[in-house]
């Protein structure tokens, strides 16, 4: 009869995605979640004890068996490869600010970055780092983007409250509607709120990723 | 992607900027080189800065470009209204109410991008101490009977429809080009025929129907096929039946220098032996 120390091993390792701690209680019949989390935290202080390769690591609510930093160097020389895709500099600052304001719309990211974003929205989406979490209810129903539990695995985070803290809300500059030069991808709100009905309709109906930066610049 | 490499050279510390991922990137980088503060934002000096670098830029695309111009309209905007004398005792950086309204909207808008490009330098330091930290993303336990929803999206519903329909587009019927008629290929029939009978007609071989390929080819392989010696041809009017006839081997070997027309016509007489 195995030891539930050793399933619990068993388990991290044959899962792909986190073991939340519920999981584990549910799987091994235990008492509470808590005792689960005994359970991983003992496996953790053996795994650490011994030396081993492999370590437990808590993220997107759950635990990961995974190999140490260290060992790194010869798991790129057997996968004959280095590249492990990282994401670009535009992404992670789009990532950022979904990850602060969720849910965030197109027009929210566009007004903070200054630039279209609707590229790199599509590569996040493709990574399944955010998801669509619904409209917003607003001028063209722009999506709202919510990030993922893939997010928190891929950056090691266990929970959103992992990131860390900045003083005051990240405020999403709205521009005065009569300033000239206001940018682009802030006028693409304003904007659609000044025209006539019809073409607020028409807005509505198409993609709300066309919105945003590419409108007609005023004046 | 700012990428800044840093040349000692003689002169000291050359910082070359390849590019910026957008308007408050590179306004902010100005900000920070010349060590300004955010909260007085120096328009003449940033304007300038800020179209000098323009040129150096490299446009990814045409809606970048164009964040890029809204950008420096807005600066010139208030660099022009510097230049109108507003009230003579103001000091000479002082701004009309509208414009100073402008300036204190770009620079928390600065201050805003400030705070998100911390925090996605942060990312990509987490992203890149994760990368050294290999765990399983495809398990070998079977799938759950019942399939989790909470982490599917329309956006990937949408994917899977555009990979199905590219599918489908991918097995429909293909059009078969029959093969071109090879003029090689019709010699070798004509031989083989001439196996069998030692004259026949031409309209035989080249088919009824008279399709034009087919009739030149035919035509093309019976008249290399008489050069070679390896058949005969008689037409007997203009534009009459022509009667191909196969080549006694007595007669056919001295005809046929070639040591590769000789070996071609070995099969004939072993044929009929």
């Amino acid at each position: 009869m195995p030891e539930p120390i050793d399933v619990v091993e068993a388990l991290l390792f044959a899962s792909e995605a986190p073991v939340e701690a519920e999981r584990i209680q549910e799987v091994l019949d235990l008492p509470s979640a808590g005792q689960a989390r005994e359970l991983v935290q003992m496996l953790s202080e053996r795994l650490d004890g011994e030396g081993r390769a492999l370590q437990i690591i808590e993220v997107g609510g759950g635990f990961r068996l995974v190999t140490r930093p260290d060992v790194a160097p010869w798991l790129v020389k057997l996968a004959r490869s280095r590249t492990r895709s990282r994401l670009s500099r535009s992404a992670l600052e789009t990532l950022a600010i979904i990850a602060y304001r969720q849910p965030a719309s197109r027009p929210d990211i566009d007004a903070v970055r200054g630039v279209n974003s609707e590229a790199v929205l599509d590569n996040l989406l493709d990574r399944r780092m955010v998801r669509i979490a619904g409209r917003k209810d607003s001028p063209g129903r722009p999506f709202l983007y919510e990030t993922t539990r893939d997010f928190l695995v891929a950056f090691g985070l266990r929970d959103l409250a992992d990131l860390p803290k900045v003083e005051g809300d990240l405020v999403i500059p709205e521009g005065p509607p009569d300033a000239p030069g206001d940018a682009a991808a802030a006028s693409s709100q304003s904007e659609a709120g000044e025209t006539s009905p019809d073409a607020a309709t028409d807005a509505g109906q198409q993609d709300p990723g066309a919105g945003g930066a590419g409108v007609t610049p005023r004046g | 992607m700012t990428t800044q490499i840093p040349e000692t050279e003689s002169q000291g510390l050359t910082v070359r900027v390849e590019s910026f991922v957008g308007p408050l990137d590179l306004l902010l980088h100005l900000c920070r080189t010349s060590e300004v503060d955010l909260a007085n934002l120096p328009i003449r000096t940033i304007t300038e800065q800020y179209l000098a670098h323009l040129e150096a830029v490299q446009f990814q695309d045409l809606d970048t470009a164009g964040a890029f111009m809204v950008m420096a309209a807005t600066l010139i905007y208030l660099k022009s209204k510097l230049l109108l004398p507003v009230d003579p005792e103001a000091p000479p950086d002082a701004l009309d109410e509208e414009g100073e309204l402008l300036r204190q909207e770009l620079a928390e808008r600065l201050r805003e991008y400030a705070r998100v490009k911390a925090l996605g330098a942060w990312l990509g330091e987490r992203e890149a101490a994760q990368a050294l930290l290999y765990g399983r993303t495809v398990g070998e336990l079977p799938p759950p009977e019942e399939v989790p929803l909470e982490d599917l999206s329309v956006h990937l519903l949408q994917r899977a429809l555009t990979r199905l329909i590219e599918e489908q587009k991918r097995k429909a019927p293909r059009q078969v080009e029959p093969n071109p008629l090879s003029v090689l290929e019709r010699m070798g029939e004509v031989i083989d025929l001439l196996r069998h009978t030692w004259s026949m007609l031409f309209s035989s071989v080249a088919g009824q129907e008279r399709v034009r390929a087919e009739w030149v080819v035919t035509l093309l392989a019976l008249l290399e096929l008489v050069r070679l010696g390896q058949a005969r041809a008689h037409q007997s009017e203009l534009f009459g039946e022509i009667v191909i006839e196969s080549v006694p081997p007595a007669e056919g070997a001295p005809a046929a220098a070639a040591p590769a027309a000789a070996a071609n016509e070995v099969p004939i007489p072993g044929e009929s032996a």
